[in-house]
């Protein structure tokens, strides 16, 4: 009887000790911010999964979705979705939404954004006909980077992929606008139109057309502002003034491309009525301040690692 | 009796054999349970959910499949010696390469029966869930049953020589080694040191090439899989086999069982 009592207490006791154990570790959380998002070289990853690349990179592909979706903010943890996104493509580069998945959670600065960019293009080159790719490594190019021309050089492509939207070419056009040349964008257009059947679509392409037309004007219409600006010492507080002055700087306004007028817009710029805006992709006071927050963020980590870089030398 | 049909004769005596074995249905257990569980471990991603549930449910054949292959492979020879019943049945008019053979096509039979039971399990809960199937699926199951014959050959080469657990040791390393040619490679290539180039191309052309049974990534993502790669890949299981039985063979004739 006692030996019995004996080999029970014992059993409790190790029952006590694996509840205890249990119990501490399920309050621990999953995936905790430093824990969760460690990711392994990929190459030495793709070594170890001998031959099981696909489900090993499925589970790093569910830990950097508990990652991002755990209760700490992943904001400014940005390299560490890239390391994990990075092991999840090297591993099974055939997954479709990891990639779009990196390009939205990497932001943080310039440095996160181009790594996010280089897991794009693997994106772009497994998945030749797949435009969401494309556009995401357009958007990061125009809108972190500012580089406009590139943004249209990684879009044209994707004109030709499957079920393209119908917005890519005057977006694209807009892009090499933004680029600095209105004579490419209509030029691409000009392509692009060509290549349409008749329809809604290249009616649209057509306006498109018009806007670019508009926006040479209004651009010809600028630079007569700064002659009268010249001229007079003052700024002009309706576009007419430019031929109702004496002596008139134009003798007769552009007719604007829609049979329409000109005016000022909010931001004292002179646009066409028919439009209201310039001819450019517009971006708002929020995302404004969400590049001023990037840049600021790449000018201090540039600062940071130049500094490491300046101790580890004199070291 | 034919050679033939003494091989049909141990074969079906192995599959009655493997049937009794209780690591078989373990193996076979948990395979299930891992096809059954895809479906739950998929919920922890908010996208491509049926293409992780066909990911982790074929894995899942793959790896236990390959698991029975060599964990009841190697344990083929070393049974009857164990159990004395090999002086039995060599004393009959059968030669040591005729009952390794037959002990061979019965564990393969029992293997592909299990596969079976696993592929059925994997086009249910597929089908159940919305994951697309294909041709593909067929041709990545196809390939899996190929690649566990060659699994069970070098299996049965290494119990034709050594204990089960050095064996089992040889069959695993082996199994992980042919999956990592290609990938040592590539990576040779890559090397700056010409020797290490040329031991990993080496490498390649003497071990067998298991990655070429590997189809798992074109039937989770639909990639194509070209009729040349499916029936080289098969041409060279096919090839494999005989190597790895013939080298068995010949070491068992030379085998002392005293």
């Amino acid at each position: 009887m006692t030996k019995l009592l004996f080999r029970a207490a014992i059993a409790m006791g190790f029952v006590g000790a694996i509840a205890i154990g249990q119990w501490n570790l399920s309050n621990q959380p999953l995936f905790g911010a430093e824990e969760g998002s460690r990711a392994p070289d990929p190459e030495v990853t793709k070594i170890a999964a001998t031959g099981f690349d696909t489900i090993v990179s499925t589970w790093y592909w569910m830990k950097a979705v508990q990652f991002v979706g755990g209760e700490k903010s992943p904001t400014g943890l940005g390299d560490r979705v890239g390391d994990l996104i990075d092991v999840v493509t090297t591993l099974d580069p055939y997954v479709g939404h990891p990639y779009r998945f990196a390009a939205v959670w990497m932001k943080d600065d310039e440095q996160t954004v181009r790594h996010a960019n280089r897991i794009l293009r693997r994106g772009i080159e497994h998945h030749p006909d797949d435009w969401r790719n494309s556009f995401f490594l357009a958007f990061n190019h125009f809108f972190y980077l500012g580089e406009n021309e590139v943004a249209a050089d990684v879009l044209e492509p994707a004109m030709d992929m499957s079920n393209p939207p119908t917005y890519l070419p005057p977006l694209i056009a807009r892009l090499r606008n933004q680029g600095g040349s209105l004579d490419a964008a209509a030029a691409f257009l000009n392509q692009v139109i060509e290549a349409t059947p008749e329809g809604e679509l290249r009616d649209a392409y057509i306006d498109s057309l018009l806007e670019i037309e508009a926006e040479r004007r209004a651009r010809f219409l600028d630079e007569a502002r700064a002659e009268f600006v010249e001229r007079h010492r003052r700024d002009i507080e309706r576009v007419e003034e430019l031929v109702e002055v004496s002596p008139p700087v134009l003798r007769e306004l552009p007719p604007e491309p829609n049979g329409e007028g000109w005016e000022l817009d909010d931001m004292n710029r002179i646009v066409s009525s028919h439009y209201r805006f310039r001819y450019e992709i517009k971006i708002d006071g929020t995302n404004r301040r969400l590049i001023d927050a990037f840049r600021a963020r790449s000018e201090a980590r540039r600062q940071l690692e130049m500094e490491e870089e300046g101790t580890s030398d004199d070291a | 009796m034919t050679g033939l049909r003494l091989i049909q004769t141990i074969a079906l005596n192995t599959v009655r054999d493997a049937v009794r074995s209780r690591v078989l249905y373990v193996l076979l257990f948990f395979s299930l349970v891992m096809i059954a569980s895809s479906v739950t471990l998929a919920a922890f991603s908010y996208v491509e959910r049926e293409r992780i549930i066909q990911d982790i449910a074929l894995s899942s054949i793959r790896f236990f499949g390959a698991a029975i292959a060599i964990f009841v492979g190697v344990g083929l020879i070393h049974r009857e010696v164990e159990r004395r019943t090999i002086y039995t049945i060599l004393s009959k008019p059968v030669s040591r390469a005729q009952f390794l053979v037959g002990k061979y096509v019965g564990l393969v039979a029992t293997l592909w029966m299990q596969l079976a039971i696993m592929a059925v399990g994997y086009f249910v809960i597929c089908h159940f869930n919305g994951a697309q199937l294909d041709h593909r699926d067929a041709i990545a199951v196809g390939l899996i049953a190929v690649e566990l014959s060659v699994v069970v050959a070098f299996a049965t080469l290494f119990s034709s020589f050594a204990t089960p657990f050095l064996a089992a040791s040889y069959s695993i390393g082996l199994y992980m080694v042919g999956h990592l040619t290609r990938d040592l490679r590539s990576m040779g290539e890559n090397s700056e040191s010409e020797l290490i180039g040329t031991l990993t191309l080496w490498l390649e052309r003497l071990l067998p090439d298991l990655s070429a049974f590997n189809r798992v990534m074109e039937a989770i993502h639909d990639l194509p899989i070209p009729p040349v790669e499916a029936g080289a890949a098969l041409l060279h299981g096919i090839g494999w086999t005989v190597a790895f039985l013939s080298i068995a063979a010949w070491t068992f004739e030379r085998r002392d069982f005293r």
